[in-house]
């Protein structure tokens, strides 16, 4: 216990910490301007001087550690003076510019020059002069305003690792610039906005367009892009969103955000979201009435349901959309239409990897805290690079290896540079046997675990039946690290789901998981991946992952649903558009997804669509899917309306609503007025009401209210419900397939780090920054191509050709090529053909081999 | 989005060298101002281009590079001749006439302060003290350090250098 006084308050800490931490817990002021939380201490500024007793001069309370019976005086005659010194000295260059500068009514030094003067400087000097920099699109940078208290130097290099930004020249032209001195080329996550106390960082996304007091409301939600999600803050005037904040140390962000969070916003706002519903009339779609598309729909859902059965209609969930949208809408699907044909997007990796675990290593086994990340001494991280896929939890990476600890990367995380401590490159279509073969080495050191029976027994035949990848660098010290490492993360991107053998690779992760006793953390690239499952969008489960095939469950949900459920097995997505393209499937209700894009093989689907009967789409945009519909549906977007999305922690958070819009309806609404049209009444006042249901009927939520969320209370295993254990007693056994076809260079699916799916290209912001698609390429390859930097390429499969732009990335070290999938016309979806896996229903990626050329 | 610069790279003679330097520290943000001394040498001035190649060799970022270099004099951010003069004009070279010296080079050689002439030949700095006191006026050309200067004595001594 630590005993001390502080301004003749006397206060007892049980933790050492400093003296400005012990002044702060104890509800006492010192100003700062160089010390931000989140940072290491500095003790620059010398704002936050204090005195204390038998110490000869003034002490940096951020630096001073305290020590028992410290006596401290933290306002003074003396101490006020040195501070009106200090701040005469800053104002010395900071031009008076605050009637024009956007900081003002939230400037740190604005707030301590009122509080401590100097009223009037003495410096009779000019005044040091540089122009405000507009060179980079998004952050307008003002050097005349820095008072080089180096917090967002700091920020970008320890916390969000980019080191994008240095303190450059010294003396009076003591400046903070990015490497190339204009655009700052770096991630974009705008945190050295948070921390700029200053108006010397501003983003231009909103200059000079309003004053901080401004802001009609502000709202603390959601953010709608990846499956981390961020606590933040929106600011709305006038009805439209002002800007995007983090609240400093609130939500498991603690105050950072990253590039699609801060500036993603705009889509919200675009003048291309749908306003009306669209009817198809003589081959064209016409505005309609919401009376009368709902009426289409429902007479048409009734029509082919009484002509065909339910098994002929099927229904595609969103994981854009919330939980209450997705539970309404398979309870839609499964009771007004009478389908079990119902699965979203996340069949195609999330879902698919997720159920997979889960069946081998129970409920739960992915819902891991992101926090926890950085305590790892050892992290795996494969299939994908989490910090573009999921930045914030990318920066947990970051402190892990920070901390110390070792990094491994398999395949490609151009995030993870400068962070990894080892890297190992799995030939195309040879990940699984990669896998495999480290798998088979662990156990072979470790021997069985001894939990699971089936599972230490599948991984024996696994082992025996596995000839070791030799050739393969890096493998014996990846074992190695494994080994020793007493607390294991592996983070697991889907891009290993995509392939007809993913299963293998599934089995080998489980298996490492199982055997190193390791965290798993599953990538997530969409807000609600996981609650899309949870709410019971998948042809096997209802709400709450309970198995239709199990009659109890069946009974229990009949019951509450007051109606019986259809009995046949239902479709997986692919199965969905394999069935649309032979006529078994008439008619698709398709809620906020676009398959025509996202899914590989533009053409396959669009044909397989084009033969329905009957096609709904529900969206905020007329997407490529849109186009081919029968009617669409004008939804509400993110900050429109209010709902829980479930994060990939299973943490379930609530997105709030910030401004009104009159265009369109919630998901559910529009769903639960077709419902109603059809028979099957569904009456609710709003989304909490439907949450009220859902918590009664899954076993997941028990008991789970608003109130609770917002409380923070709704962490996996939200009440303490038992664990289903191991769904099955057996390794589900796939089919033999594939190997590379000799191409020269492979294509895989980017996801880049300021776009996600196709909602960002509509959000100017995030155009800005990356306008075009690009083919990250390696030097190698660039080399042996004769391509560099910039030049245009026309990219080649057998399915098609796009035009993109060439990146040559050193982080990439085998004969892939990446290449995105977010614009229009240019995604690289399009370019791949598929074969599912015949385990997961996932579609495999095939026909990846491409061709380059210069245009 | 990252832009690269075209191609200008270390040869694997001073890759190899960087990485002996490497090796003599624990950390390898020790190794910077060595290797920007080496890039300075091998590329005459420090480019974006250069401070990228050392960011590359030594793993860093290129900030933190830009960073360290910007802090010193000795590095130079700008073109410079093929041979730089460092001439010093603090108070006891001053007094025995350096001024007049800088005004010598202007009109005899076409270089003035920071500036480098239209031949490419020299370059000029004009630095503080470097010690030479008793012995002033004194520079320094390249690396090789001159003094007791005099008009005819620079003339003589630049002959050298072309």
């Amino acid at each position: 216990m630590i005993t001390l006084t502080i301004n003749n308050k006397e206060i007892s800490l049980e933790q050492p910490m400093t003296v400005l931490e012990a002044s702060r817990q104890a509800g006492i002021k010192i100003p700062t301007l160089c010390y931000f939380e989140a940072l290491k201490p500095y003790g620059g500024c010398r704002l936050c001087v204090v005195e204390v007793e038998r110490m000869p001069r003034l002490q940096t309370a951020c630096t001073l550690m305290v020590a028992d019976g410290m006596v401290i005086q933290t306002e003074s005659d003396t101490i006020s003076e040195v501070r009106r010194g200090i701040l005469e000295f800053l104002l010395i260059n900071h031009p008076l510019d605050c009637p024009y500068c956007d900081k003002a009514g939230e400037c740190e030094l604005q707030d301590l020059v009122n509080k401590y003067g100097p009223a009037v400087g003495r410096h009779k000097e000019e005044k040091r002069k540089v122009p405000e920099s507009h060179k980079d699109q998004i952050l307008a940078r003002n050097m005349e305003r820095c008072v080089a208290c180096t917090r967002c130097v700091r920020m970008c290099s320890d916390v969000q690792g980019a080191s994008a930004i240095s303190m450059m020249g010294r003396g009076n032209d003591t400046r903070m610039e990015p490497f190339s001195a204009d655009s700052f080329n770096c991630e974009y996550c705008g945190n050295c906005l948070t921390v700029c106390p200053v108006g010397a960082i501003l983003s231009r996304l909103y200059l000079h367009s309003f004053r901080p007091w401004q802001v009609d409301r502000e709202v603390d939600t959601v953010c709608s892009y990846c499956g981390v999600g961020c606590s933040l803050t929106v600011q709305v005037r006038d009805d439209s969103i002002k800007r995007v904040i983090p609240k400093e140390g609130k939500g498991l962000n603690k105050g950072l955000l990253c590039s699609r969070g801060r500036f993603g916003y705009e889509y919200i706002g675009s003048d291309d979201r749908l306003t009306t519903p669209l009817v198809r009339k003589n081959g064209k779609l016409e505005p309609a009435t919401w009376t009368e598309a709902l009426e289409i729909v429902a007479d048409k859902l009734q029509g082919i349901r009484k002509e065909s059965g339910g098994v002929s209609i099927a229904g595609i969930a969103s994981p854009r959309c919330s939980n209450e949208d997705n539970y309404l809408f398979q309870k839609f699907m499964r009771m007004t239409c009478g389908t079990n044909n119902i699965d979203s997007i996340s069949r195609t990796g999330y879902g698919a990897a997720q159920k997979y675990f889960e069946d081998l290593l129970g409920q739960g086994i992915t819902s891991n805290l992101i926090d926890g990340l950085k305590n790892s001494e050892a992290i795996v991280v494969l299939g994908g690079d989490p910090t573009s896929i999921n930045p914030i939890l990318g920066l947990s990476i970051r402190e892990a290896a920070r901390r110390g600890a070792q990094i491994a990367v398999i395949g490609n995380a151009k995030g993870l540079e400068r962070f990894k401590t080892l890297q190992i490159t799995a030939p195309v279509f040879e990940e699984a046997a990669v896998l495999e073969s480290l798998l088979a080495q662990v156990f072979a050191s470790k021997g069985e675990r001894g939990e699971h029976a089936f599972l230490d027994r599948g991984i024996a035949d696994m082992a025996a039946g596995t000839s070791t990848v030799s050739d393969v660098k890096g493998l014996d010290d990846l074992k190695k690290i494994l080994l020793e490492s007493p607390s294991t993360s592996i983070v697991f991107g889907t891009d290993l789901v995509q392939r007809s053998d993913g299963h293998r690779s599934l089995f080998a992760v489980s298996g490492l998981t199982y055997l190193l006793e390791a965290r798993l953390y599953l990538l997530s690239e969409k807000a609600n991946e996981q609650g899309v499952i949870d709410a019971g969008c998948v042809p096997d489960m209802l709400p709450g992952g309970r198995p239709l095939h199990i009659e109890d469950f069946k009974k229990k949900f009949e019951m509450l649903w007051k109606d019986s459920l259809p009995d046949f097995k239902g479709k997986t997505l692919m199965e969905i558009i394999e069935g649309a393209r032979t006529g078994d499937i008439k008619a698709l209700y398709i809620m906020g997804e676009n398959p025509v894009f996202n899914l590989p093989d533009a053409k396959y689907v669009k044909e397989a669509l084009d033969s329905l009967d009957f096609l709904v789409v529900q969206d905020i945009f007329l997407s490529e899917t849109a186009e081919l519909a029968d009617v669409v549906l004008p939804a509400l977007g993110w900050a429109e309306r209010t709902g829980t999305v479930t994060n990939l922690e299973r943490r379930i958070q609530v997105q709030k609503k910030a401004v009104e819009t009159s265009a369109g309806m919630e998901d559910w609404r529009i769903i639960s007025e077709i419902s109603g049209k059809m028979g099957y009444k569904m009456e609710y006042k709003d989304s909490e009401d439907i949450m009220d249901e859902l918590a009664q009927v899954s076993p997941l939520y028990r008991d789970l209210t608003y109130k609770e969320i917002d409380r923070g209370k709704s962490i996996w295993p939200y009440h303490g419900e038992p664990l289903r254990g191991a769904e099955i007693s057996e390794i589900p056994a796939g089919e033999e397939v594939q190997s590379g076809n000799g191409a020269d260079y492979y294509l895989a699916v980017d996801r880049p780090l300021f776009h996600s799916g196709t909602l960002s290209r509509r959000s100017p912001a995030l155009t800005k920054i990356m306008p075009e698609p690009v083919l990250r390429i390696s030097a190698a390859s660039a080399e042996k191509l004769g391509l560099t930097d910039g030049d245009r390429v026309n990219v080649t499969t057998s399915a098609g050709s796009s035009e993109t732009v060439v990146v040559v990335d050193d982080s990439i070290t085998d004969n892939r090529v990446y290449m995105g999938n977010n614009f229009k016309d240019r995604g690289a979806c399009r370019l791949l053909n598929f074969r599912l896996d015949s385990v997961t229903k996932a579609p495999g990626i095939e026909g990846c081999g491409v061709t380059i050329e210069k245009r | 989005m990252a832009v690269r610069f075209e191609l200008i790279m270390f040869n694997e003679t001073v890759i190899n060298e960087i990485n002996g330097i490497r090796k003599k520290y624990p950390d390898r943000r020790s190794a910077l101002l060595p290797s920007l001394y080496i890039a300075q040498r091998e590329f005459g001035w420090l480019s974006l281009k250069a401070m990228s190649c050392v960011a590359k060799a030594l793993n860093l970022p290129e900030a933190d590079v830009r960073g360290t270099a910007s802090f010193y004099s000795m590095f130079k951010h700008n073109p410079v001749g093929r041979n730089v003069i460092q001439l010093c004009t603090n108070v006891s070279c001053m007094i025995l006439g350096a001024e007049k010296l800088v005004d010598f080079l202007k009109s005899k050689y076409g270089v003035h302060p920071n500036g480098t002439s239209e031949d490419g030949r020299f370059s000029l700095v004009i630095m503080e003290c470097i010690g030479a006191c008793g012995t002033a006026p004194a520079m320094l050309v390249n690396t090789d350090f001159h003094d007791e200067l005099s008009e005819s004595r620079i003339e003589e001594i630049l002959e050298k250098y072309k």
